[in-house]
C-alpha cells in the first residue's frame, strides 16, 4: 500500500505541475485536512448511533439467537471444526457482527476464531482449509446494513440514502456463494 | 426502490420491541455502545486523511480524468469513475472510501456513478487487509489459495453490483 500511495501522489503532482493545474493542486494541499475532518465527523457520529442501537441488539441476546440459527450452516461449511463448538462460536459471532456492517467490531472475534483453528492445524506455518474457508466467508462478507454508506449518501443529499441496499445485499450474497463454491470445489474435492 | 426506506425503521423497531419484551435496560446499552463508536474516529481519521490526499490530488491534477477516459472507451456503459473504485475496493478500505466520497461529491449520490459506487462499496470487503491481518495474527506464512479465491469473490460481487445497478437503478 505504501508504494501505491507514494506513486499516486508523485504521479498526480508531476502531471498537475506539467499541465498547469498548479492552483487546484495547491487547493488540495491547503484544504485536505479540513475537508477530511468535515467528512469524518458526521461519519463517526452516525457510527456512534448505530453502535448504540446494535449494542442493544447484542446485550438483549438478539445476536446470540442469530448465531444459533447459523450453526447448522457452519457445521456444513467447516467439516474440520465439527467437534469444536468454541471455534464455531467465534466464527458465528464474527459473521453476525459483519452482517450488521460493523467490520472493525468483528475483528476481535475473528482473531479468536483464527487462534482456535490454529490449534487444529497440523502445520502451523501453512493455512488450514478451515482457515481458507473462514477468510473467504469474511472477505466476501455478507453485509445487510452498510451504515457508513447510508450516512455518506445522506450527507451528500441523496433523495433516498438506502436505495442501494437491496442491490448491495444481492451482490454481496452472490460474492459469498461464488467464493464458498469455488473454495469447496478446489479445497474439499474428494476428501 | 421505495421499499428500501422500510429496512432501517423496521430493524430498529424489532430491536426495541425485543428489548421491551425482555424488560431490558436499552437506554444504558445504547449509551455504552455509542461511546465505543467514538473510538472509531482515532483509527479512521489518519488513514482516511492519507487516502483523501492521494485521491483529491489524482482528481484535481487532471490525471484521473485522462486515465478514466481511456477505460471509459473500452466499457462505454460503465461510468469511468467506477474503475478506480473497483480496482481499490479489495486493496484498501480507506482508499475505496475516499473514492466513494469523491464520486458522491463530484457527481452526486443520485447519479448513475453515485448509485453504482454505493452498491460496489457495500458488495464486498477489503480482501487484502483482512487476509494480511488474520493470517499474520497466528503466524501463518503460506496462505494457500485464499487470496485468489477471495479476489474471485470480489470480482463476482463487483460485477453483479454493476449489472444490478444498470438493470434497476438507471
Amino acid at each position: 500500500m505504501n508504494l501505491i500511495w507514494i506513486l499516486l501522489i508523485l504521479a498526480s503532482l508531476t502531471y498537475g505541475l506539467l499541465t498547469g493545474s498548479v492552483s487546484s493542486v495547491n487547493q488540495v494541499i491547503v484544504n485536505v485536512g479540513r475537508e477530511t475532518l468535515e467528512l469524518a465527523l458526521p461519519l463517526v457520529a452516525a457510527t456512534c448511533f448505530w453502535s448504540g442501537i446494535l449494542n442493544i441488539a447484542r446485550e438483549v441476546g438478539l445476536l446470540n439467537m442469530l448465531q444459533k440459527l447459523l450453526s447448522p450452516l457452519l457445521r456444513f461449511l467447516f467439516p474440520d471444526l465439527r467437534d469444536d463448538p468454541e471455534a464455531l462460536g467465534y466464527i458465528a459471532a464474527n459473521i453476525t457482527i459483519n452482517v450488521f456492517g460493523l467490520g472493525s467490531a468483528a475483528t476481535p472475534s475473528g482473531l479468536k476464531a483464527m487462534e482456535c483453528m490454529q490449534r487444529h492445524n497440523p502445520d502451523k506455518k501453512t493455512a488450514s482449509r478451515a482457515m481458507v474457508t473462514f477468510l473467504v466467508l469474511n472477505t466476501a462478507g455478507v453485509t445487510i446494513l452498510s451504515t457508513t454508506i447510508v450516512s455518506l449518501r445522506a450527507q451528500f443529499g441523496a433523495l433516498n440514502p438506502t436505495d442501494f441496499m437491496p442491490l448491495a445485499i444481492i451482490a454481496t450474497s452472490c460474492a459469498s456463494i461464488g467464493g464458498l463454491a469455488l473454495d469447496r470445489w478446489v479445497n474439499y474435492r474428494g476428501k | 426502490m421505495e421499499s428500501s426506506l422500510y429496512i432501517l425503521p423496521i430493524l430498529i423497531l424489532l430491536i426495541f420491541a425485543f428489548a421491551l419484551l425482555r424488560k431490558f435496560n436499552a437506554y444504558d446499552a445504547f449509551v455504552s455502545g455509542a461511546k465505543e463508536g467514538l473510538s472509531l474516529f482515532v483509527t479512521l481519521f489518519p488513514s482516511l486523511l492519507a487516502m483523501m490526499f492521494a485521491v483529491s490530488l489524482l482528481r484535481e491534477s487532471g490525471l484521473f480524468t485522462v486515465m478514466a477516459r481511456q477505460l471509459g472507451n473500452v466499457f462505454p456503459a460503465i461510468p469511468s469513475d467506477i474503475f478506480a473504485l473497483a480496482f481499490f475496493r479489495p486493496i484498501s478500505g480507506s482508499a475505496s472510501l475516499a473514492i466513494l466520497v469523491d464520486i458522491l461529491k463530484t457527481l452526486g449520490p443520485d447519479s448513475l456513478a453515485g448509485k453504482m459506487a454505493s452498491v460496489i462499496q457495500g458488495s464486498t470487503d477489503t480482501t487484502l487487509y483482512v487476509i494480511t491481518l488474520y493470517f499474520s495474527s497466528v503466524g501463518v506464512k503460506k496462505i494457500k489459495n485464499s487470496l485468489p479465491i477471495g479476489l474471485f469473490a470480489d470480482v463476482i460481487g463487483i460485477g453483479v453490483g454493476i449489472w444490478l445497478t444498470l438493470q434497476f437503478l438507471v
